[in-house]
């Protein structure tokens, strides 16, 4: 590739914020129509570079060069100007109008000062079928589902002729299908020129898409590669600094006694269908499935977060009644949701408040008021035992990266005595270091007796912790699998409901 | 360098202060300005006139950190005025039982919006705004829209009485009022409860935390404090006034929102009412007239809120 094809190249950027020092002397450059991994770990200053470039974030020192030229990106409007378009996580649409509308908010074509319906929609078929997609332009956005919402703020993103367009982790919420549409947009954009930056923590997806790849380690700039060139080994050394001889630590625990019992759950047949299951102490059971087969909600009947129709909870044998979060709490159940920001954390509050929630009795003094003292104590003593990367744990939520966050979830239900603990999707998100240190944590619970359901979606990782493995689809219980059985044909079998 | 880290240290302190800000402003600008500000009795004079809106913004304190709206408080304030005016004297009850009622029916108002809210599901905006018109239709009735005069004079001390010759005892009330409501949000299951519905209501159902009883309770707490303001309000005035209250909601909650409580303290509500009031006095001690005063206290309003925003803003993003 010759020197011309360069449209951006970032030299020597540097930002602090106040007790961090999130970048140190980066480099990156991009070429046109190529896709550009940026790697590392959480925390590790990659969404910050990202905001660097979309104006939400001014640099503290460093230059910027786009198509040649020095530019200083002082607002977001600016960015979007130099042709920069970024794809945020949260989305900024509008649900009470049609997705013609919201493709092109703010620009309507119009004939004398009047808006031309028809002309929009048919431009917007237009846009979605040039990238291979057939949506039917004129229904309101809500009605379509959440992955579907976020291909259409994707359209609208690359459909202003961007030059360079940001995608910091696109795909943690999207499902397989809409990951595949998702790559044909990327190959479509790709194909006319347009550079894109991918920021993910999923390796293979790296493989599949990217050409080139950036590694950033603790806010310093490691190294740029070819990704034909490179195995997933070498990546993983250069983005957490050592080699990971294995992702899956060895777990070696003796079973106890049954613990956990559920019988015949059932949510009045919406998602879930009839589920028994049982679990052994200081076992780790894995539950399998494609995204909506009712295992996210299995598991919040267990939790008594919905409202059960039918069928029984037993705990060491005993029925038990859990008809709200309170009394699973109670009975020495956590709950590691799938969504840390809506609904495992209190962004805007601080590390130690998030970390005493779920037991706030066992924080206080004269049996009605907080010892605060203790509750630093507690919260001190939490960062240092999952290593929680924080600059004090009066730091608020929303500043930590997301295994950090992660890891904050995880505190507050060690903190509750759980006994039994449920981790749904425990590692969306998160970089392969702190996968490995929640896998661990998980292996050193089991060893302590306790219990342990894993959803996960992803093949390899509930294959890597489990112990057993339940897959479900639409609601039942399709398939079990024990340790000598797994193997990926066959989960993926059971999971589309077939055998 | 070292002056960055001074002028982000002087950030902070500003930022901390919230409304305490624009009192020490109107302060400075006042002393300046008259001769009549900094006097003991213009003091004690805007700190008596702050004691009903303060009360009663507290009680919609706990309501909006629990991420809902109270509209229905200042009339549950004039309500619990004209109750207790009304048993003293139609029916003869001696002063402590009267209190004593009319604070039990303040609380039964903010419990049955807790209700509401929390049951059919309204938006509390609706909710208490139907709350609202329920309750000064009950005034009305009750009252026939006539004052209700000639209370007993141990009744009157409540809002004009002195303990010690110089300090009023509304001014007391309150600083009771605030000392146990920064316990209570600090301190307590209730408060941390609030904040957390308030923040995240799903993750604290998922945490464990009661939410529907949270819900209840702060609408239950504020009405408990609006009755006990409008009391005050009555003993002041030596009446109850069945028409006073129409402007009162607004008041407390822009009593809140200068004060910028989401900050997590009490005390921030209790500078946002003693803002409006000093704001109000300078207002009168440079003559301006009473119109005008009106514009004024809008635009202070909007730029009040406007400056916390931005505020927020630069405290998480730019640094
Ligand atoms: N607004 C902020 N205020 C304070 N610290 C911040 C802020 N934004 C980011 N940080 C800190 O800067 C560092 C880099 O964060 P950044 O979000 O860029 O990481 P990341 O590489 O995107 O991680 P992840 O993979 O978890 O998304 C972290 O230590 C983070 O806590
Ligand atoms: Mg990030």
């Amino acid at each position: 590739m010759d020197e011309t094809s360069e449209v951006l190249r970032l030299t020597k950027i540097n930002k602090s914020f106040p007790g961090v020092k999130a970048l140190t002397d980066i480099h990156f450059s991009l070429q046109k129509g190529e896709v550009h991994a940026l790697v590392g770990e959480n925390g590790a200053g990659k969404s910050t570079l990202m905001k660097i470039l979309s104006g939400a974030y001014t640099k503290d020192s460093g230059n910027i060069e786009f198509e040649g030229r020095n530019v200083e990106i002082t607002s977001p409007k600016f960015s979007e100007e130099l042709g920069i378009a970024t794809i945020y996580q949260e989305l900024n649409l509008i649900r009470r109008i049609t997705i013609a509308e919201n493709v092109f908010l703010g620009r309507y074509p119009k004939k004398g000062g009047l808006i031309q319906w028809n002309k929009m929609n048919e431009d917007a078929k237009a846009l979605f079928e040039s990238f291979g997609i057939q949506i039917d332009v004129k229904q309101q956005l809500r009605s379509i589902s959440l992955a579907q919402q976020q291909i259409v703020e994707i359209i609208k993103a690359v459909s202003m002729n961007a030059k360079v367009v940001i995608m910091d982790e696109p795909t943690s919420s999207l499902t397989t299908r809409e990951t595949e549409i998702l790559f044909r947009i990327i190959r479509e954009l790709k194909a006319r020129g347009t550079a894109v930056i991918f920021i993910t923590h999923r390796l293979d997806e790296i493989y599949r898409i990217c050409d080139r790849m950036t590694i950033m380690r603790d806010g310093c700039y490691v190294g740029t590669r070819q990704v034909k060139d490179i195995t997933k080994g070498e990546m993983i050394a250069m983005m957490i600094g050592r080699e990971l001889t294995q992702q899956y630590p060895v777990r070696n625990v003796e079973l106890g006694d049954i613990v956990l019992e559920a019988r015949n759950l059932d949510d009045g047949g919406y998602r879930v269908k009839n589920v028994s299951f049982s679990v052994r102490a200081g076992e780790v059971l894995g539950f399998a499935g494609l995204v909506g087969a009712g295992r996210t909600e299995t598991m919040r009947l267990i939790f008594g977060a919905d409202k059960k129709a039918g069928g029984q909870i037993l705990i060491d044998g005993k029925e038990v009644r859990i008809n709200h979060p309170r009394n699973a709490i109670a009975h020495k159940i956590g709950f590691v949701t799938e969504n840390r920001k809506e609904e495992g954390l209190f962004l805007r509050s601080t590390v130690r408040v998030n970390t005493v929630m779920a037991a706030l009795g066992k924080i206080m003094r004269l049996r009605w008021f907080f010892d605060f003292e203790k509750e630093k104590e507690i919260a001190k003593d939490y960062v240092k035992k999952l290593n929680t990367v924080t600059p004090s744990v009066n730091q608020k939520v929303m500043f930590l990266s997301g295994g950090n966050q992660q890891k904050v979830v995880l505190a507050k239900w060690l903190f509750s005595d759980s006994r039994i603990v449920i981790f749904d999707e425990p590692t969306r998100g998160i970089d392969v270091g702190a996968k490995r240190e929640i896998y661990e944590i998980i292996n050193q619970l089991a060893a302590e007796g306790k219990v342990i359901l894993v959803v996960s979606s992803e093949m390899e990782e509930i294959m890597g912790i489990s112990d057993r493995i339940l897959v479900m689809h639409e609601g039942e219980i399709s398939g079990e699998l024990k340790k000598e059985e797994f193997s990926q044909n066959l989960i993926t079998e059971f999971a589309v409901g077939g055998k | 360098m070292e002056k960055k880290g001074i002028s982000s240290q002087i950030f902070k302190i500003a930022n901390n202060m919230g409304a305490w800000l624009i009192i020490l402003l109107v302060g400075i600008v006042l002393t300046a300005a008259t001769d009549t500000f900094l006097t003991y009795d213009n003091i004690i004079n805007v700190l008596r006139q702050s004691c009903v809106v303060a009360i009663t913004a507290m009680g919609a304190s706990f309501v909006v950190l629990g991420g809902e709206i109270d509209l229905s408080t200042g009339m549950a304030a004039t309500f619990a005025g004209c109750n207790t005016a009304l048993l003293m004297t139609k029916m003869n009850m001696p002063i402590f039982p009267a209190i004593l009622i009319s604070v039990f029916v303040g609380c039964i108002c903010g419990t049955a919006a807790g209700l509401i809210v929390t049951y059919l599901k309204i938006p509390s905006f609706m909710g208490t705004l139907g709350i609202q018109y329920v309750i000064q239709g009950m005034i009305l009735i009750t009252t026939n829209s006539m004052p209700i005069t000639g209370l007993p004079e141990q009744f009157l001390a409540l809002g004009r009485g002195y303990v010690l010759g110089w300090l009023p005892i509304p001014i007391i009330i309150m600083a009771i009022f605030f000392l146990v409501g920064t316990i209570a949000l600090r301190y307590t299951v209730f408060g941390r409860s609030v904040m957390a519905v308030g923040e995240n209501a799903e993750a604290a159902k998922l945490s464990g935390l009661n939410v529907n009883l949270t819900r209840i309770a702060m609408f239950t707490v504020c009405g408990f404090c609006c009755a006990f303001a409008g009391i005050v309000q009555a003993s002041r005035m030596s009446s109850g006034q069945p028409g006073s209250g129409t402007d009162l909601s607004m008041q407390a909650l822009a009593a809140v929102y200068i004060g910028g409580t989401f900050k997590g303290s009490m005390l921030n509500t209790l500078a946002g009412a003693l803002a409006w009031s000093f704001v109000n006095n300078g207002l009168n001690l440079l003559g301006v007239n009473a119109y005008w005063q009106k514009v004024a206290l809008g635009i202070i309003i909007i730029f009040a809120v406007a400056l916390d925003i931005l505020r927020a803003r630069l405290s998480t993003a730019k640094h």
